[in-house]
């Protein structure tokens, strides 16, 4: 087993005054895909949401304990108003359900979190964009249609664009809502291997409904299937 | 069947215009009444300077507000926190609701004197001091358009934002606005037609002089005051029957509006 | 985009708030300030014990009780004509009417509604000046055709709320009655209207307040500056914001001016009051639909 990337401590979640999370602690393996499987309903999504604090955009939310996470050597709690969301989505990549390409062309969409980060050079935004879409395989389907929108790509296609965009910055973790829920199994296919390589460069964190593919790639399962007790 | 009344009367009302403006026609050319001066006593019943006081009044007025309600738009649904944007949004929704006549009422007592002593000249009784009531009272209508429009950019897009660590600014630079270019314009044209529209604030504090503007601190006439000072007048008097062809461009420009705002709209929704 | 960047897009969007709500603060600040002394029982009923004024036993000369007689007057006529004509043509629109002519209709109520109030006072106003002239001499602006000029201006509204309000019935609903057994007519009259009916009762309430504070329809058509309680649909009559335009370009002294300053909060309130009614019986609508699930 790899060292640990993230820790969560004794985490409650709460929306309005719903407890969604209580008392979660878990430890998140460095380089490894770790999978979050349970029934609908049981916070997966929520749950993943911590660690890019995008829960932070629902009104009402409001999260207790701690998430550490080792970005520079030491553990850092996240949720602490010093440590700056957006550095922090930076370094925490995300994948959706649903492919969500902007209304924009391919090369743009990819390109667009540099935009963010204020990252202007020409040459390095070409060359990062570029690898970034190789990375995922998506380079010999679209380097001669760069500027064209990307809705026009397939579904699966669009989910590997996405998954480029998320890599651009070269996230340390990498978050994937159900990444292959919405695609045939051919697309899925090619995303779980390329999760797989990934590996070797980033921290996975996935939420899946699929039993199969869970036991294919997962290295680590955190299960929300609530206990007899409750 | 009632709709079809409805409609009918719509019609009736076009055609009404234009059959008692007909002998206007009759006098003179079209265009001389349209482009041309007014002087009743020399039997000029030109509308251009009631044209023209309306479409500076309305322009000025739209272009005050345009950024104006760009930005309270922007910060209820993009930048600012949650909570307070809900209550700014009640309050847009309830400045809707106040009535027109209170704000030329304060306009006439506060605004105009405010002008007449920083101008130092006229009575302030002018183009400015209308347009600036008038964007007050066009704005919360835009604001709830522009508000409408962003609300409709796909909760996905802006997921993806947060999630690549796009702050609120870039949120709203790079992904909203440019999406919701459309609906921005049709929230302004519409805006501007409701500007056109307006009687009472003109009426009231735009002095009502019938002539051609050429500062912000001239007095205007626009073509709904002209039709609400001159209905006093007698029925058969060619200054009366002015005022149809008033009614009649209003209507036109109005409908070349929302037939306008329409077309955008339908454009949007094919692509 | 750098930092400044960013901060100046901040900073204008924020500048543009203040100064929008700092204007109508100041309007109603402005207001309040003047108005507040004037308002009291000697504003509405001037000299007249309000018992008898109530009971209209005698008249109300330096009052604006007329006034706010003749706008209620005024309310409850052009609604009474506008709401069954404008229910009908919703439902004509939302259920019966087919592609084409939706469209084309839905034009021409959409241009209706933007038709400026004036030029609809105006058409009243000529209407009857021709059947005074060619009808009967005992044809004049009156409070009818106020009445008839407002309901045609809020009547586009009321047909878009009723329109909107049940085509947006989910379908499911739509569909229980009719699986149920209920024709057409019975499915709009029993399911989709009771479904609908809190969100066209608030367009009703609105278009109310937009017939409490029009001035541009009924200074053409009716509305005069001395007539006494409305007591003839024939006749002319007062309304309150017409009397307040009128206050503007005619006040005598400081008095009168001050009573218009009274006026003025007076209809502020009463159409405050209408847009909260709207906007609550709206937002309870709201609320049943998010916890239904």
């Amino acid at each position: 087993m790899t060292p640990p990337k993230i820790k969560i401590e004794s985490l409650d979640f709460y929306y309005n005054n719903h407890q969604i999370l209580s008392n979660i602690n878990e430890t998140i393996p460095e380089n490894a895909i770790t999978s979050i499987i349970g029934p609908s309903g049981a916070g997966k999504s929520t749950f993943l949401s911590l660690f890019n604090r995008l829960w932070e955009t629902t009104p009402g939310a409001r999260v207790e304990g701690r998430v550490l996470a080792r970005f520079h050597h030491s553990f850092m709690d996240i949720n602490t108003p010093k440590f700056s969301v957006t550095q922090l989505r930076r370094a925490v990549g995300m994948v959706f359900q649903m492919p969500n390409p902007l209304p924009m062309s391919i090369f743009n969409n990819v390109a667009f979190p540099l935009k963010l980060a204020g990252i202007k050079e020409k040459e390095a935004v070409q060359n990062r964009v570029t690898a970034a879409i190789k990375a995922c395989g998506l380079w010999p389907e679209v380097k001669d249609r760069l500027e064209k929108k990307a809705t026009t790509l397939s579904g699966g296609q669009q989910q590997r664009l996405c998954m480029a965009r998320a890599l651009v910055m070269e996230p340390e973790i990498l978050l994937l809502d159900e990444p292959t829920s919405s695609l045939d199994p051919r697309s899925g296919a090619m995303i779980e291997e390329l999760m797989v390589d990934l590996k070797q460069r980033c921290t996975l964190i996935m939420v899946s409904h699929q039993p199969d593919q869970v036991e294919k790639i997962a290295d680590h399962i955190i299960d929300f299937t609530p206990g007899p007790e409750s | 069947m009632s709709a079809l009344v409805c409609c009918l009367l719509v019609l009736l009302i076009l055609g009404f215009m234009i059959v008692t403006g007909l002998p206007l026609f009759g006098q003179s050319q079209a265009m001389d009444l349209l482009t041309g001066a007014w002087s009743p006593r020399n039997n000029l019943y030109g509308i251009a300077p009631m044209i023209l006081g309306t479409l500076w009044i309305s322009l000025l007025s739209v272009t005050i507000s345009f950024p104006m309600s760009l930005g309270c738009a922007a910060y209820i649904s993009v930048l600012g926190g949650h909570k307070k944007a809900t209550v700014m949004k009640g309050c847009v929704q309830m400045m809707t609701g106040i009535p027109t006549i209170i704000y030329g009422f304060v306009g006439v007592f506060l605004l105009v004197p405010l002008i007449r002593e920083t101008a130092g000249r006229g009575s302030g009784m002018c183009i400015l001091s209308a347009s600036l009531v008038l964007a007050v009272l066009i704005a919360p209508t835009m604001i709830l358009f522009f508000i409408q429009s962003f609300d409709r950019v796909p909760r996905s897009w802006l997921d993806a934002v947060d999630a690549l660590g796009g702050s609120r600014v870039q949120k709203l630079v790079y992904v909203v606005l440019p999406a919701c270019v459309k609906g921005i314009v049709t929230g302004t044209v519409l805006s501007f037609g409701r500007a056109l529209g307006d009687t009472l604030v003109a009426l009231m504090i735009a002095g009502n002089a019938v002539q051609t503007p050429n500062s912000l601190l001239d007095s205007a006439r626009t073509l709904t005051s002209h039709i609400a000072l001159v209905s006093a007048a007698d029925f058969e008097s060619m200054e009366f029957k002015s005022i149809f062809l008033c009614g009649a461009v209003l209507y036109l420009i109005t409908a070349v509006v929302i037939l306008g705002a329409r077309l955008i709209e339908k454009r949007g929704n094919h692509e | 985009m750098n930092r400044w960047g960013e901060k100046a897009v901040y900073a204008l969007s924020v500048i543009s708030c203040m100064m929008l709500f700092g204007s109508v603060a100041t309007l109603l600040c402005y207001l309040l300030i003047k108005g507040l002394p004037a308002l009291n029982l000697g504003l509405i009923f001037g000299s007249t014990p309000v018992g008898d004024a109530l009971l209209l036993k005698r008249q109300v000369f330096d009052g604006i009780f007329p006034a706010m007689a003749g706008t209620l007057a005024l309310i409850l006529l052009a609604i009474t004509i506008a709401v069954p004509l404008g229910l009908l043509a919703g439902i004509y629109m939302a259920e019966y009417s087919g592609r084409f002519t939706r469209n084309v209709f839905g034009f021409l109520f959409d241009l209706l509604s933007g038709i400026p109030s004036i030029v609809v006072g105006l058409f009243g106003f000529s209407a009857i000046l021709f059947l005074h002239h060619h009808v009967s001499e005992a044809l004049v602006p009156s409070l009818l055709v106020s009445a008839l000029s407002l309901a045609f201006l809020v009547l586009p509204y009321i047909v878009k709320t009723t329109q909107m309000a049940l085509e947006t019935v989910p379908r499911q609903t739509r569909v229980t009655g009719l699986a149920l057994g209920a024709t057409k007519l019975q499915n709009i009259v029993f399911c989709l209207i009771p479904e609908s009916f809190s969100t066209i009762l608030g367009g009703i309430i609105l278009a109310v307040g937009r017939c409490a504070e029009d001035t541009a329809v009924i200074m053409l058509t009716g509305a005069v500056a001395s007539a006494g309680l409305p007591n003839s649909l024939f006749k002319g009559f007062e309304a309150l914001p017409f009397y307040i335009y009128y206050i503007s370009s005619q006040y005598a002294d400081q008095a009168e001016l001050n009573q218009g300053f009274g006026a003025c909060i007076v209809l502020l309130l009463i159409c405050a009051t209408l847009f909260i009614l709207a906007a609550i019986i709206q937002r309870k609508v709201k609320h049943t639909l998010l916890y239904r699930h």
